[in-house]
């Protein structure tokens, strides 16, 4: 089976068929990112999936393929889900748990998202690439754009409301 | 194992599974095939724009357009020259000449066969 990176190279060479491998591929890991990061919201999640895919697309040319494409599409969602929230913002929050009739979908895990309600949208996502995905804090600085120092701080803070 | 290590641990071992797959990826790579579509055709019209205004330029300025444009500048200063001289009087003369023969050749055509025109 070929790599990811070996696929991205394809995709640029041979054509956009190879692309399509890669977003069969990880479309399940994408969808449920999206799902926890806007608390089970499966319109919105598959929205930040489709939107992730297509900006990576249009920047596949500077794709690194010295590190993961897993990771940096991990990168380009969080960035979609930013985006959506800060559009979001204009018009209606983006925070379900706190709407009163709001139910997330069956299959999703209700008490995980009434423990990240509390948490603000840079908290929720710190959180769960930590504790969810599993990254380091140098990772995830790496995937949020911030400093490491930041990370941690922002880690500790949302122990603290979670207690 | 307290509550919190449940919850984190019950969500990691939970599956997500995006609907229809092969739609999805069909979806997106038609939206990106109609974007690449877009840009191409943009480019192309962006090329064929520069193509003809050079082309437009370059044949204003060249010798051969203006060696094209002197008899037709003859042309019209003639015709402007006359336009100029010309009167009312002339003109309804011409007007009534023009007018006679006309109506001498329709009545000369008439007597020489007017099952023909009919």
């Amino acid at each position: 089976m070929e790599t990811d990176e070996q696929l991205v190279l394809r995709t640029l060479t041979e054509g956009n068929h190879y692309y399509g491998i890669l977003i069969q591929r990880h479309a399940d890991y994408l969808f449920g990112l999206g799902m926890r990061l806007t608390t089970g919201r499966r319109e919105l999640a598959e929205d930040i999936s489709q939107q992730a895919f297509l900006k990576s697309y249009t920047y596949l040319k500077s794709f690194n393929s010295q590190k993961s494409f897993k990771h940096w599409l991990t990168g380009i969602a969080i960035n979609c889900y930013r985006d959506m929230i800060r559009k979001e913002n204009q018009y209606t929050s983006l925070e379900p748990a706190n709407e009163a009739g709001y139910t997330p979908e069956l299959q999703c895990n209700k008490d995980f998202y009434s423990l990240i309600s509390p948490l603000n949208n840079d908290e929720k996502v710190i959180f769960i690439l930590k504790y969810i995905y599993e990254h380091q804090t140098n990772e995830i600085a790496d995937l949020v754009n911030m400093k490491a120092g930041t990370v941690k701080s922002k880690i500790s803070r949302a122990m603290e409301k979670l207690k | 194992m307290n509550q919190f290590e449940i919850i984190v641990q019950k969500e990691k071992d939970l599956s997500y599974s995006q609907r229809n797959k092969d739609l999805l990826s069909y979806y997106i790579l038609t939206l990106i095939e109609q974007e690449q579509a877009s840009r191409k055709l943009k480019r192309k019209l962006g090329i064929f724009l520069c193509i003809s205004l050079v082309a437009i330029a370059s044949l204003l300025f060249s010798p051969l357009f203006s060696l094209i444009l002197s008899p037709i500048n003859d042309l019209v200063n003639q015709l402007v020259l006359y336009l100029s001289n010309l009167n009312l009087l002339n003109i309804l003369g011409l007007a009534t000449v023009s007018y006679g023969l006309s109506f001498a050749l329709i009545t000369l055509l008439m007597e020489q066969s007017p099952t023909d025109l009919n």
